[in-house]
């Protein structure tokens, strides 16, 4: 039989907190180092020690990135899940599993492999056994696919960069593992890892580090954070990368970091950093945007610039925190109480969370306003390839900020809140600077700033905020479209769906459709889509949530005329998506309609 | 022929005056700000140089009644530490006078006061401490005394919140207790305050006219309120006028009556109190306290405390006056952090 090259998923299944991640990330990049396109996916628990944890690595030559709908590969090295993994395979699947758990395999129609990985591990590392059984595996998989073990050498020194003796001992197991297999398992070719040609541009990298990247080339001058996850990590790579980046010359650091007390101090540090002329930012998931809250309607109400990445994890509540939905749109997007709408940016790879993560501050302070980078889990937290992250292409914006009495005096009818030049945007001064002081306040207030609880001045003001916001939709990063020739069917989807929407729309078009995709990147929406909804007979707008909340905020502000053409699927279960799944629900839609 | 009265930086005092107050005439909130604006003018503070801090209340309301060349922000409830805390970082040089109320400190905001404590924030600190929420009508505060009792409400039967106490017992740099009709003192206090490098906290007792604790002895004002339900608060707020200053001596104490007719008692701390010993300050004020006394004065006070600007080593720059060059990465820069993530 031929063998299937570069077409295969293996999923390993292991418990929190024994080491496996290093097993899973010289394997993901052992392949991607061969120019294999791989992708892996950490499904990992709620927890330090103990609890299932899944990874997922998929090799597709067509480069598909989502973890795929079947398991070709599986590892079974967890008691606890050692029934229902069993369960799950499909039949002619290849199992590899630790003999050493001492429970059995039935699984008459699979090709069945077992090595007594602990035991072999024991003779290297007497104290590390259970951690090092981990890498038998990875020897036992090297063997399946081809892999040889000068192949694996670079990731497992880059793994363990600098400890020589953990690169010898980790090194020594999978030669051990790939020989065990080779004598005891026999030639399997079912499977197999060919080298290709590799961009000697591209790597991997997780979209948490992206985004901290992007953020300090953005200039950003304070962090508050509270630790949550899956945002932590973007507050982690900060504060790796500063001492290098963001060192002055006199030896001081041009960037605050302050672990805050908690998310409603995190936010209220970003708006006395922007409130004193300064880029601040803080990092979050749902449960520190909705105590953050109040502080986001401050900062719109009273004009006062910052960023907040939100790294979208399940709700509500605490919900699943180690998976993911896009469930906080509608949330950013109308934050706070009264009538409020702010910024948000949307990644949909790591290029433009590095991007998305520098251009954060210079909107912010544009529109002196609170703007929000909107993430999630699954792009945050898996490693992404890139060709490398491309510099800014403009010089910062630092938005209307008056430094001298001379500019001041050269602008007629100043106001704080006066909308001078027509678009809804005011000028405004620093402290320290002590040209025209005032008090802000989230209180009613007047276009000099002065307390005002007037029907005409508030009206004024609040339509002003609108024309002012409105105002960046064609300035923020425009849809993403992919269209085809024939308009049948178009799709409107935005962030992490990125990864799974080629295969998505590849199922699609083998069913005879014809169909364009339209990827969103920020909101208020960029008025190109409305042209893409126009084009197309059919539009369904893919999200993964549970309401369809995009589809929500699209239904009130598209025109009347394009709603009766839009609809919407929307599904969450805390998965990462995946591409049959949602192929077939959109088929079952259409074909409902 | 007036005499005008120049600071060292040649300014009239009127130049840290601020708007016309709303607050209920004789408020002692008033007094704090009639402090503050002699205290600033007497140091000769730029007042371009000033940022005024606030939360939500009547107290937190009063920065739109002093320095008026100086920029300020009204914050939200509780959480003005917070937004202090980010624009210190920012501007490092900038004076922060912050004033909040015992139901923005000591309720909702308790963990951000207790946090900007941790941290040392270069800020004077005061609390205008009437016991009531005097914004929302007169609720009880967190540092009402024990056995207060209001005529409609229940007696209250927890226990107050001393945040000189809570100071001391964190570590704060500079902690002073007063009154707001004690000029002389508070402005001594203040002054010293304004030049303390890191966190100085002044609990200032500032009685409230309209719901003072005691509702029992609020006789007139409960009687207009019974007997006429058609009228609006605003009309039946009495005029009074502020309660007369004071001046106790170091170690003495006197007996003052406040507005409902109830007493306090406020002591002077001695001059032997060592202001270096948080013990001997947590003595008098516990001790105070056992005797239904305020000990007033400066209680403690350390000058040498690094301040989280010092302990973070930002550069001499304020942040917010960073060039473009100094707060973005160079061009080659991100070429030899891509080529290192590519293994290259
Ligand atoms: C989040 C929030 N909750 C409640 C309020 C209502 N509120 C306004 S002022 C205040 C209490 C103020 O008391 P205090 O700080 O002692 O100030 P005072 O008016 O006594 O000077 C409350 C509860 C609010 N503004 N914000
Ligand atoms: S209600 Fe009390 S605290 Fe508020 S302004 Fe009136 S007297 Fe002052
Ligand atoms: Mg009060």
């Amino acid at each position: 039989m031929k063998s299937e090259v570069n077409n295969f998923i293996i999923n390993i299944a292991t418990a929190n907190g024994t080491g496996s991640q290093s097993s899973n990330l010289i394997l993901l990049h052992s392949m991607f180092e061969m120019g294999i396109p791989v992708s892996g996916k950490n499904l990992f628990p709620s927890n330090i020690s103990g609890l299932p944890t899944w990874f997922i690595i998929r090799a597709s030559e067509s480069g598909y990135q989502a973890p795929g709908d079947k398991t070709n590969i599986q590892i079974l090295m967890n008691k606890d899940t050692w029934e229902k993994d069993i369960a799950k395979i499909e039949p002619g699947a290849i199992i590899i599993y630790n003999e050493n758990v001492k429970l059995p395999v039935e699984r008459e129609d699979c090709k069945i492999f077992s090595m007594p990985m602990t035991k072999m591990a024991r003779g290297i590392a007497p104290k590390f056994a259970k951690l090092m059984a981990n890498m038998y595996y990875v020897g036992g998989i090297a063997h399946i696919l081809g892999i040889k073990s000068e192949d694996i050498e670079k990731s497992v020194s880059s793994q363990f960069k600098g400890k020589d003796r953990a690169i010898e001992m980790n090194m020594r197991a999978i030669r051990e593992g790939i020989s065990y297999a080779a004598e005891h398992w026999g030639n399997e070719t079912t499977f197999s890892a060919e080298r290709r040609d590799k961009d000697p541009d591209t790597y991997l990298i997780e979209g948490n580090e992206a985004s901290a990247l992007g953020s300090i080339y953005g200039g950003v001058n304070m962090l508050a954070w509270y630790p949550i996850t899956p945002s932590s990590s973007v507050a982690e790579g900060i504060i790796k990368w500063l001492p290098e980046l963001r060192t002055a010359k006199d030896g001081g650091t041009t960037c605050a970091v302050i672990q805050a007390e908690d998310e409603l101090a995190a936010v209220g540090m970003v708006l006395g950093a922007g409130w004193a002329g300064g880029r601040g930012m803080t990092c979050t998931s749902g449960p520190g945007i909705s105590l953050m809250s109040e502080f986001i309607g401050l900062s719109y109400f009273a004009e006062v610039p910052g960023v907040i990445w939100d790294v979208n994890r399940v709700g509500p509540s605490t919900g699943l925190p180690t998976r993911t939905q896009q469930g906080d749109l509608s949330m950013l997007y109308e934050a706070s109480h009264g009538d409020t709408q702010h910024i948000v940016l949307i990644p949909g790879n790591v290029d433009e969370c590095f991007e998305f993560g520098w251009r954060a501050f210079d909107y912010a302070e544009r529109y002196q306003t609170m703007v929000f980078g909107f993430s999630d889990l699954d792009l945050g937290m898996n490693r992404w390839p890139t060709t490398g992250f491309v510099y800014p292409d403009s010089p910062m914006d630092r938005g209307k900020v008056i430094h001298t009495q001379k500019q001041l005096d050269a602008i007629e009818n100043y106001g704080r809140y006066r909308d001078v030049d027509g678009d809804g945007i005011a000028y405004r001064t620093l402290p320290g600077s002590g040209i025209d002081p005032i008090l802000y306040r989230g209180t009613g207030h007047d276009e000099d700033g002065i307390y005002s609880e007037e029907p005409d001045v508030y009206h004024k003001n609040m339509a002003r905020l609108r024309k002012k916001i409105e105002g960046s939709r064609d300035v923020l990063p425009a849809p993403i479209l992919r269209e085809e020739e024939i308009k049948e069917v178009g799709i409107v989807f935005y962030g992490s769906m990125e990864y799974t929407i080629t295969e998505i729309d590849d199922i699609l078009e083998q069913s005879g459709l014809s169909v364009s995709t339209c990827r969103v990147r920020a909101l208020p929406y960029h008025s190109d889509l409305e042209g893409f909804i126009d084009r197309h007979e059919t539009n369904i707008v893919l999200e993964m949530n549970r309401d369809g909340q995009l589809y929500g905020i699209l239904r009130r502000e598209l025109p009347v005329k394009l709603l009766s053409k839009l609809h919407s699927l929307a599904y969450s279960d805390g998965m990462p998506p995946r591409a049959r799944l949602y192929a077939d629900k959109i088929l079952q839609l259409l074909e409902g309609l | 022929m007036t005499i005008l009265k120049l600071n060292v930086l040649n300014l009239d005092k009127s130049e840290y005056k601020g708007g016309k107050s709303s607050l209920c005439p004789g408020c002692g909130h008033d007094q704090v700000s009639n402090v503050i604006i002699q205290a600033a003018w007497e140091n000769g503070l730029p007042p371009e140089g000033i940022a005024k801090m606030s939360g939500i209340g009547c107290s937190s309301k009063t920065p739109a009644y002093f320095l008026g060349k100086s920029h300020g922000f009204n914050t939200v409830h509780g959480r003005m530490p917070s937004v202090t805390t980010g624009a210190n970082m920012i501007n490092k040089d900038l004076s922060f006078i912050a004033v909040s109320g015992d139901g923005d400190t000591a309720s909702i905001g308790i963990g951000q006061f207790i946090h900007a404590i941790r941290r040392n924030i270069d800020m004077v600190y005061i609390i205008e401490n009437n016991g009531v929420y005097g914004l929302t009508k007169g609720q009880y505060s967190a540092t009402v005394e024990k056995g207060s009792k209001k005529k409609k409400g229940a007696i209250n039967e927890q226990n107050p919140i001393d945040l000189c106490a809570m100071a001391l017992n964190l570590g704060c740099s500079f902690v002073a207790r007063s009154f707001s009709g004690s000029k002389k003192q508070l402005t001594a206090l203040l002054r010293a305050a304004m030049s303390h490098k890191g966190m100085a906290i002044i609990d200032v007792i500032s009685p409230c006219v309209t719901f003072a604790n005691n509702d029992e002895s609020y006789r007139s004002y409960n009687y207009v309120k019974e007997n006429d339900e058609v009228l609006h608060l605003v009309d039946y707020i009495s005029h009074f006028s502020p309660l007369e200053e004071i001046d106790i001596p170091e170690g003495q104490y006197r007996e003052i009556e406040l507005f409902d007719g109830s007493k306090i008692v406020l002591e002077t701390i001695g001059s032997s109190h060592d202001t270096s010993n948080i013990v001997s300050a947590l003595r008098a004020v516990h001790e105070a306290e056992s005797q239904n006394k305020h000990v007033t004065g400066l209680l403690y006070y350390n000058g040498e405390m690094p301040t989280t600007t010092d302990a973070l080593g930002l550069t001499g720059t304020p942040l917010s006056q960073l060039s473009e060059e100094e707060g973005r990465p160079t061009f080659e820069s991100l070429n030899l952090i891509n080529n290192r993530l590519r293994g290259l």
